[in-house]
């Protein structure tokens, strides 16, 4: 064997006798071998390229355990083995718990020592072969993951049509650290049509992004087969032929990689007004009816794409005129999580969409998106956050609206400040409520901002109250915000009107001053007190 | 007859407003609150009216109003305060409901 290939060993041991028969044993067995009287000179030997350790439990300066301890904490490759004498078998069990090897007792069997030295290496060599593997996984996992987003950014989504009148379209993607196979995209029919489709795919990583990918592909030639065969041009393909025949096409393939897709295709029809939608397994697409001024949630009854559907797919229709919104998102959004462990849900989704239906599509996501950054209290989410905000109409639909926003200090003689704030507010937006309304809800703001003062701060201060204001089609809507004492309104006693009682007033001036008056915690912990003129 | 110089009568000014007009309750019975150019008033304002009133009253006096504007009255109104202090559309008619 060349000497530059010998594999060396190091031997500490303080008896000299000891040393010099291990180093002679060794050497036969063609290894290099350095000695070390001592465990503070094992340690210092150990920069030498060392493919095994034999240490001796009991050696002066420093013990065999302690070296072990510190040859693990520098070199956690290499397992020692441990030398000991007859009656020590319990410091031998314990080297072995610290990540000896194994141990011998002496005097020992050269041959069987050969051996242990010779599977201790084996065993280290695997060690690192292991690590090294799992460090090329991980690099592949991230690599991975990083195609997989570079997929859904440039084949999963599509891109809305840019100039079709009457309705306005925003999409807002941001992925997940392990990236969802959401996909959207939209079809465009002269016009009068504009389809969207939007899916999940279950799971995560490549194959799902690759599968949404391909199912986004299959619409659009499904789309374009059927409308080739078409008798009449101008119309599009049936929306059940077209989800139908992606899921003929695709199933076998879903079924091999053991997974399905949920979806929403759906159709405007712009000349009708009507919406048309097959749903198949997907989130509950939100339609806000501006001449009712409701949200409902769009529900279809079909089993997801890659399920053995045996039953045709069933279509439903809604109808929609100026101002209406339709909001489509994947389960990212409703499943978000806060450090508690509870998730965002439909029901918050539904009021925080509710609460900002009046802004362009565009700003509504954002304002989703920031109402459950709000609540995860993070901004990476478990799964992509996907959403489709289309508004009907287009921006210059009748759905007007302004807010605005104002602080005062803890101080008695601000109140005229927010009276003027609110003149101001009221008369930029345009008259939107009478002079009288108006007067009622100055001075119900006026009472909400002294009580804030007086008996949330008790006059100190220091104090802030934020004010904002805002109108929406059916109300105009001013919220105070102050981190003072909570207090009950509900624990105000009525006041008498008979000349004896000079105050407590406030309460009572406020809830008979405007239609809704409220007061609770927001959650970030400040008293929000909202008050609520009606425009209807 | 006091005339109120201000345009606001609210928890800002409602102290000063008392000290203002304490010497005049200590000096008359009979007062007419003139709030011809008060624009608005909140509860404090309330508060110290309806105050003055009771002081007044039991002395054997009355504290009658008048100029009162839309949106003072509006508020008057919602307290009841119109039903305890009586208010005049003019001072004329309300010094003339003191000689009745």
């Amino acid at each position: 064997m060349n000497e530059e290939h010998k594999m060396t060993i190091l031997v500490a041991d303080d008896d000299p006798t000891i040393r010099a028969v291990l180093k002679k044993t060794f050497e036969k067995a063609g290894f290099n071998v350095i000695s070390a009287e001592n465990g503070r000179q094992a340690l210092d030997q150990m920069q030498h390229d060392i493919s095994a350790v034999l240490l001796d439990l009991q050696m002066p300066i420093m013990s065999g355990l302690e070296c072990l301890r510190l040859i693990r904490e520098q070199f956690d490759d290499i397992s020692p083995i441990m030398l000991t004498a007859s009656d020590d078998i319990s410091n031998a069990v314990e080297a072995m718990k610290n990540g000896a090897f194994d141990y011998i007792t002496k005097p020992f069997n050269s041959h069987q020592l050969i051996a242990l030295v010779e599977k201790a290496i084996a065993t280290d060599k695997n060690t690192r072969r292991i690590k090294r593997l799992e460090a090329e996984l991980e690099r592949a996992r991230e690599q991975e993951i990083e195609t997989a987003s570079r997929i859904q950014q440039t084949l999963l989504m599509g891109k809305p049509p840019a100039h079709l009148s009457g309705i306005e379209i925003a999409t807002r993607t941001v992925p997940s650290q392990k990236v969802d196979g959401d996909f959207y995209d939209f079809f465009q029919f002269g016009e009068n049509y504009l389809d969207v489709v939007i899916g999940d795919v279950m799971g995560k990583g490549i194959a799902s992004a690759l599968m949404g990918a391909a199912i986004k592909s299959h619409f659009l030639r499904v789309i374009h087969e059927l409308g080739r065969s078409a008798v009449q041009r101008d119309i599009p393909p049936d929306l059940v032929a077209i989800v139908s025949r992606v899921q003929t096409n695709m199933i076998s393939q879903m079924e091999d990689l053991e997974t399905f897709v949920t979806l929403c295709y759906g159709r405007f029809d712009l000349g009708h007004n009507i919406f048309r939608f097959v749903d198949c397994g997907h989130m509950r697409t939100i339609h806000y009816s501006a001449a009712s001024d409701t949200l409902s949630l769009l529900e279809g009854m079909n089993m997801p794409l890659g399920f053995p559907e045996i039953k045709p797919y069933t279509e439903f229709s809604v109808p929609f005129s100026t101002g209406d919104s339709f909001f489509f998102y994947s389960d990212g959004l409703t499943e978000a999580m806060n450090p508690n462990g509870d998730q965002y849900g439909e029901d918050r989704l539904v009021s925080s969409i509710r609460s900002n239906i009046c802004h362009t599509p565009e700003s509504l996501i954002t304002r989703v998106w920031i109402d459950i950054v709000n609540f995860t209290q993070s901004e990476s989410f478990r799964d992509d956050f996907t959403t489709v905000a289309i508004k009907i109409g287009g921006p210059s639909g009748t759905c007007m609206m302004s807010e605005s926003e104002f602080e005062i200090q803890c101080d008695i003689h601000q109140t005229s400040l927010v009276r003027r704030f609110l003149r101001d507010f009221c008369a930029s937006g345009g008259q939107v409520i009478s002079q009288d309304r108006l007067d009622l809800l100055i001075l119900a703001a006026t009472e909400v901002v002294t009580n804030i003062i007086r008996h949330a701060y008790r006059n100190r201060p220091g104090g802030k109250i934020r004010i904002t204001a805002r109108t929406t089609p059916d109300a105009l809507e001013i919220s105070f915000y102050d981190r003072g004492e909570i207090f009950d309104p509900k624990a105000v006693p009525s006041p008498k009107f008979d000349g004896s009682q000079e105050g407590g007033f406030g309460i009572y001036i406020i809830s008979n001053a405007v239609d809704e008056y409220t007061y609770g915690q927001d959650q970030h912990g400040n008293n929000c007190t909202r008050l609520l003129v009606s425009l209807k | 007859m006091v005339v109120l110089h201000t345009e606001e009568l609210n928890a800002g000014n409602a102290k000063w407003f008392k000290t203002q007009i304490t010497p005049v309750l200590e000096k008359h019975s009979c007062v007419i609150l003139d709030l011809n150019e008060v624009r608005f008033v909140d509860s404090s304002g309330c508060g110290i009216i309806l105050s003055c009133f009771r002081q007044l009253h039991s002395n054997n006096g009355d504290l009658k109003m008048t100029g009162v504007q839309k949106p003072v009255q509006t508020l008057f109104e919602l307290v009841r305060l119109h039903r305890i202090i009586e208010i005049f559309p003019d001072k004329a008619s309300a010094i003339q409901s003191f000689s009745r």
